[in-house]
C-alpha cells in the first residue's frame, strides 16, 4: 500500500500551513482525490490514523471528495465524464478526448481555528 | 470555546513536492553537485552496484552516498568500507524520500566539494516513482530474479527513469528472463531510456554504466 507515504506528506503540508497561518486547532481535513488518481480513497481512510499519529492532526476527522474524471473532446470541445461515457464523446462520438481532471490529490481545506 | 471555520488551502500534494524538487535541482546545478537517485525493489542489488560504481569512479570523481532505509544502517556500513563519505537516512516508516527529505540528507552529507552524490532510495517500485527528489538524473535497477513482467506491473517507475540497469545477468540461465522482451516493454513506455545489462557480482557491464555516469556528471558540473 503506497497511500501511507502520500498521506504523511499531505499531513506535513497541512501542519506547515497551520504553523504559517497561526491555526491552533484542526477539527477536519478535507482532501480531494481524482477518480483516476493512483491514490485510492478507501486506503487513504484506512491509513489516516497512522499518518496523523503524533502530529497536530491526531484525532481529526477526514473527509474525502472524489473529483470526476472529466475530458474535453478534441473534435467538438465539449466536456464530458470519461468514466460514465467510457472514453467516447457523447455529443459527436469522437474517441480521443483530452483529460482535464481526475488525477488530483489535493488538500482542499481544513475546518479549524 | 473557540469557533471552527473553513480555511481553504487548495494545494496539490504532488505539485508542491515538484516545486521543491525543481528548486533543489537548481541549487545543485549552481553548486556543481550531480545527484543520482537510485531506485529498485528490495534486494535487487543497489548497494552491491554502488560499491562497484564507487570502485570504478572514486579516483577521478569525489563521491558522497546517502543510504535511505526504513530502519537500519547495514548498507551504510557496507559503503563506508569503500572509503567514500556516506550517511544513513532513516525514513521512519516512509516508503520513499521526497524533495524536502533529500535536501536534509544533502545537508547532512555536506555536498561542498562533492561532484557526485548518490541517493539509494528505499527499496520499493511504487512510491519513489511519484516523488521527484530533485535529482539530476534517475536510475533504477531491475534484477533478473524479479522477472521480466515488472515493466507491465509498475509502468510509472520505468517511464520516469533515465537509465535502467538490468542486474544479476550472471543468473540469467537459472531464471526464465527474457531480456529482449524487457527492452521492448520498457522502450514502449519510455523511448529515451538507456538500458544497461550488468552483473554487480562479476562486474560485467559496470564499465558501460560508469561511462554513462561519468559523462552525465561532467555535463552537469560544467554547465
Ligand atoms: N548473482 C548475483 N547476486 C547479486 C548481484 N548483485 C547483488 N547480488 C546479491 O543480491 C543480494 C542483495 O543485494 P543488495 O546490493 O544488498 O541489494 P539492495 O537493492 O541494496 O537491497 P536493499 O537495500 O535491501 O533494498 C545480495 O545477496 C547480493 O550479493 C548480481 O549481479 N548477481
Ligand atoms: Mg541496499
Ligand atoms: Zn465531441
Amino acid at each position: 500500500m503506497h497511500e501511507l507515504g502520500i498521506v504523511i506528506k499531505a499531513v506535513k503540508n497541512v501542519e506547515e500551513f497551520a504553523r504559517e497561518n497561526n491555526v491552533t486547532k484542526i477539527e477536519t481535513l478535507v482532501l480531494q482525490i481524482g477518480a483516476l488518481a493512483s491514490v485510492i480513497p478507501r486506503f487513504v481512510e484506512e491509513c489516516y490514523p497512522m499518518a496523523v499519529k503524533d502530529t497536530m492532526l491526531e484525532d481529526t476527522k477526514l473527509k474525502i471528495e472524489v473529483l470526476p474524471a472529466n475530458a474535453r473532446c478534441r473534435a467538438c470541445e465539449k466536456v464530458f465524464n470519461v468514466l460514465e461515457e467510457k472514453g467516447v464523446c457523447p455529443y459527436c462520438n469522437n474517441e480521443k478526448p483530452e483529460m482535464i481532471s481526475g488525477n488530483e490529490f489535493m488538500i482542499k481545506e481544513i475546518i479549524a481555528c | 470555546m473557540s469557533k471552527y471555520k473553513i480555511i481553504e488551502i487548495k494545494e496539490s500534494v504532488f505539485e508542491d513536492n515538484n516545486r521543491r524538487a525543481d528548486l533543489l535541482r537548481g541549487e545543485l546545478e549552481k553548486e556543481k553537485t550531480f545527484l543520482l537517485n537510485l531506485m529498485s525493489s528490495p534486494g535487487s542489488g543497489k548497494t552491491t552496484t554502488l560499491v562497484r560504481t564507487i570502485d570504478a569512479l572514486k579516483d577521478e570523481i569525489s563521491i558522497g552516498i546517502m543510504e535511505a532505509d526504513i530502519d537500519s544502517d547495514v548498507d551504510a556500513k557496507t559503503i563506508s568500507k569503500t572509503g567514500v563519505k556516506v550517511i544513513q537516512l532513516h525514513t521512519r516508516g516512509m516508503c520513499h524520500l521526497d524533495a524536502e527529505m533529500t535536501r536534509q540528507g544533502l545537508q547532512g552529507l555536506d555536498t561542498q566539494g562533492i561532484d557526485l552524490a548518490i541517493l539509494e532510495n528505499v527499496g520499493n517500485l511504487v512510491c519513489p516513482a511519484e516523488f521527484d527528489t530533485g535529482a539530476s538524473k534517475n536510475a533504477m535497477i531491475l534484477s533478473v530474479p524479479e522477472g521480466d513482467d515488472k515493466p507491465l506491473k509498475y509502468p510509472l517507475m520505468f517511464s520516469i527513469v533515465d537509465v535502467l540497469l538490468v542486474n544479476k545477468i550472471d543468473a540469467m540461465d537459472f531464471f526464465d528472463f527474457d531480456l529482449e522482451a524487457v527492452k521492448e516493454r520498457v522502450t514502449k513506455l519510455n523511448p529515451k531510456i538507456k538500458i544497461i545489462p550488468i552483473s554487480a557480482k562479476t562486474g560485467e557491464g559496470i564499465d558501460q554504466w560508469a561511462d554513462w555516469l561519468r559523462c552525465e556528471v561532467k555535463k552537469w558540473n560544467e554547465k
